[in-house]
């Protein structure tokens, strides 16, 4: 009877777990690995160091989807994810990176059919480990048929992964509260990758960032000093780190409106009296300095496409997945808004713009490779 | 606002469906013909004729049409026992929460066809040690008029394995309830309920998308009674559902309020005449 009331209490306990998933400023993600460790891989055999970052857009590929697009569709179908996750695992294959920085990786959502998309590609792909930082993870969300949500940012590694934090970034001020509540947590992963760290005292860092899209506030602002904290605080003390994602900002130099490319059939925007004047998320001056806000990154480390080409289409990483030039023609990219970083040195012209896979993502792949790591 | 709506409607449709905790309702026991009762929550139960009972929630009827039936059977080594069949027509509901917007359960472009569910349920009564028990056991089935996209589905606590019958087609039942006095007016009321779905996919091996999975759920209640008069009473407490979803296992206390994320005690008023 006493064990019966016991695990009753602990059932109500367990029942009580919040909605929607709230995080410390610091909290730990979760770990995964491979169903098949690839024993040989997982151990530094000299050389350079692939690293790429990718925004896989939770693998629907350019699926119409309602949240971030001109699009109308929810619920992806089995077909799509199941082409679009086989296409990414391929993709990362063929590349074959050491480091992997995932932005939008969909972890049980009901869009995306429940899939575990970061165990899929650990199975699938010479990748053996992986962290996973929740970025929104809502029991269900009562708006469009969405349902429940778990997507968020992930580091996967060829090497075993060590301690890694889940950076909480500041939310929103921009939106109503009850906007807020079922809203986005974004955050920035930082792991330490012991097996690339050239001594005791020199850590290897991989740090991986979603900063904000659509706030109208300062909270981009916010999300990059945030960013460059992390970074100068790995540097400072002698570590050394490979890092980037989807910053959701445009390198110095870019054109920062793009209201009328993302422009939607019925939306108006740029017309005095209409409010709002430029559509959240294409225009890229709301604050005083937004234009310049990656330029200390530029001035304090390597970035992976050097700052003489960023504005160059070759090295456009995004548009958005329903943008359309004419009645029939994509327009598959129209801006650079992924970045990789180093406060070590890229190898000379390995940056690279994947702009083939604008099929399996809105946003297009870049990947680098370090210099040997033991030459260090 | 419209996530307590939800979940508020989700336990209704689970009390009318289950159809226990009201006055007897349980039980194998028939409304004597001629008397009635209803609830907030539950549905309106009246004696259509003698060994025939009748229950239906008339708030709910023009969006989910619904009734059950419960007829007596020959009593068996000291038990009492019923059988009782519910319909329940849930397309107009569920294609009421298909929309865009705020309220958008479902895809808004996915259309549910005409469903008709189906249950059939075996009742056993008896008084044990003046503990009123009642065993049941029974068959749901989902009969689907048209295509359904699996994609439909609600991943809710107590509604995905109602509507997952329309998809596997058909599903089992069994439960037990006890009731007994405590003090004076107050009486207390367990149930605990199996929801079986047979053949629902599962996660893992080669099966990544996995809207269809997930195939049981247990659902336990516990009320305090308080008898104001033989006509009136109130009850308050708690419904724990702990199942298999397509994203995994979980346990969900009800009511839940997510705002301020804090369960709150079911409360529910009940008269019979």
């Amino acid at each position: 009877m006493k064990n019966l009331l016991i695990l009753t209490l602990l059932l109500l306990v367990s029942g009580c777990e919040p909605f929607v998933v709230d995080f410390s400023d610091l909290s730990t993600p979760k770990k995964f690995e491979a169903a098949n460790v690839d024993l040989n891989s997982k151990t530094y055999q000299g050389g350079g160091i692939k690293v790429l970052t990718w925004n896989m857009r939770f693998g629907v590929g350019r699926f119409s989807f309602f949240g971030d697009s001109c699009g109308e569709d929810v619920i992806a179908d089995e077909q799509t994810i199941t082409q679009t996750m086989e296409a990414i695992a391929e993709t990362l294959t063929v590349i074959d990176p050491d480091i992997v920085l995932l932005q939008e990786v969909d972890l049980g959502s009901k869009r995306t059919g429940y899939w575990n998309q970061v165990q899929y590609l650990l199975n699938n792909t010479p990748l053996n480990y992986g962290v996973y930082a929740s970025v929104w993870e809502v029991d269900f969300i009562p708006t469009d048929g969405i349902g429940r949500v778990n997507m968020g940012n992930a580091i996967l590694s060829k090497y075993e992964i060590g301690p890694s934090e889940r950076i909480q970034l500041r939310l929103r001020t921009d939106q109503p509260d009850y906007e807020q509540y079922f809203y986005l947590r974004r955050n920035i992963l930082k792991s330490e990758i012991p097996e690339l760290a050239s001594s005791s005292q020199k850590k290897f860092y991989a740090v991986n960032i979603h900063a904000t899209a659509f706030a109208t506030d300062d909270t981009k602002e916010k999300h990059v000093v945030k960013y460059l904290e992390i970074l100068d605080d790995i540097h400072s003390d002698g570590h050394v780190f490979v890092s980037g994602g989807d910053l959701n900002a445009v390198p110095p130099g870019a054109t920062i409106d793009y209201c009328m490319n993302d422009i939607c059939e019925g939306e108006s925007y740029h017309v005095d009296g209409i409010d709002p004047f430029h559509k959240e998320g294409s225009f890229f001056d709301n604050f005083i300095g937004e234009p310049d806000i990656l330029a200390p990154l530029y001035q304090l480390y390597d970035p992976a496409i050097a700052e003489d080409f960023i504005n160059l289409p070759e090295h456009y990483t995004h548009a958005p997945s329903t943008s359309m030039l004419g009645e029939d023609a994509i327009r598959k990219y129209d801006r650079k808004i992924d970045y990789l970083f180093t406060n070590l040195e890229w190898d000379d012209m390995s940056g690279h713009t994947h702009q083939a896979c604008w099929e399996l993502s809105d946003h297009m792949p870049i990947s680098a490779t370090l210099s040997n790591l033991t030459e260090d | 606002m419209v996530k307590v709506l939800i979940l508020l409607t989700a336990l209704l449709v689970s009390i009318i469906r289950g159809g226990n905790a009201n006055w007897d309702s349980h039980s194998a026991h028939i409304m004597p013909p001629g008397k009635w009762s209803v609830g907030i929550f539950q549905p309106l139960r009246f004696g259509l004729k003698e060994g025939l009972e009748l229950s239906s929630h008339p708030g709910w009827f023009l969006v989910l049409p619904n009734a059950s039936f419960k007829i007596p059977f020959a009593d068996f080594k000291s038990f009492n026992t019923a059988t009782k069949v519910s319909f329940v027509y849930p397309t107009p509901l569920l294609n009421m929460l298909s929309r865009e917007g705020i309220g958008g359960i479902i895809d808004p472009n996915l259309t549910i066809p005409p469903m008709l569910g189906v249950s059939g349920s075996f009742i056993m009564s008896r008084e044990v040690l003046r503990v009123n028990l009642t065993a049941k056991t029974g068959l749901d089935f989902g009969l689907v008029f048209g295509d359904l996209d699996t994609r439909s589905n609600i991943d809710l606590p107590i509604v995905y394995h109602r509507l997952e019958v329309f998809q596997n087609g058909w599903g089992w039942h069994t439960g037990l309830d006890l009731e007994t006095k405590l003090i004076k007016k107050v009486r207390i009321f367990i149930d605990i309920d199996l929801r079986f779905i047979p053949d629902t996919g599962k996660r893992g091996k080669g099966k990544n998308y996995a809207m269809r999975s997930g195939d049981y759920s247990i659902e336990h209640k516990m009320l305090l009674i308080w008898e104001y008069s033989s006509k009136f009473r109130i009850m308050t407490g708690y419904k724990l559902v702990s199942g298999d979803y397509p994203y995994g296992k979980q346990t969900r206390l009800l009511p839940y309020i997510p705002f301020v994320e804090q369960w709150l005690p079911l409360i529910e008023l009940q008269w019979l005449r």
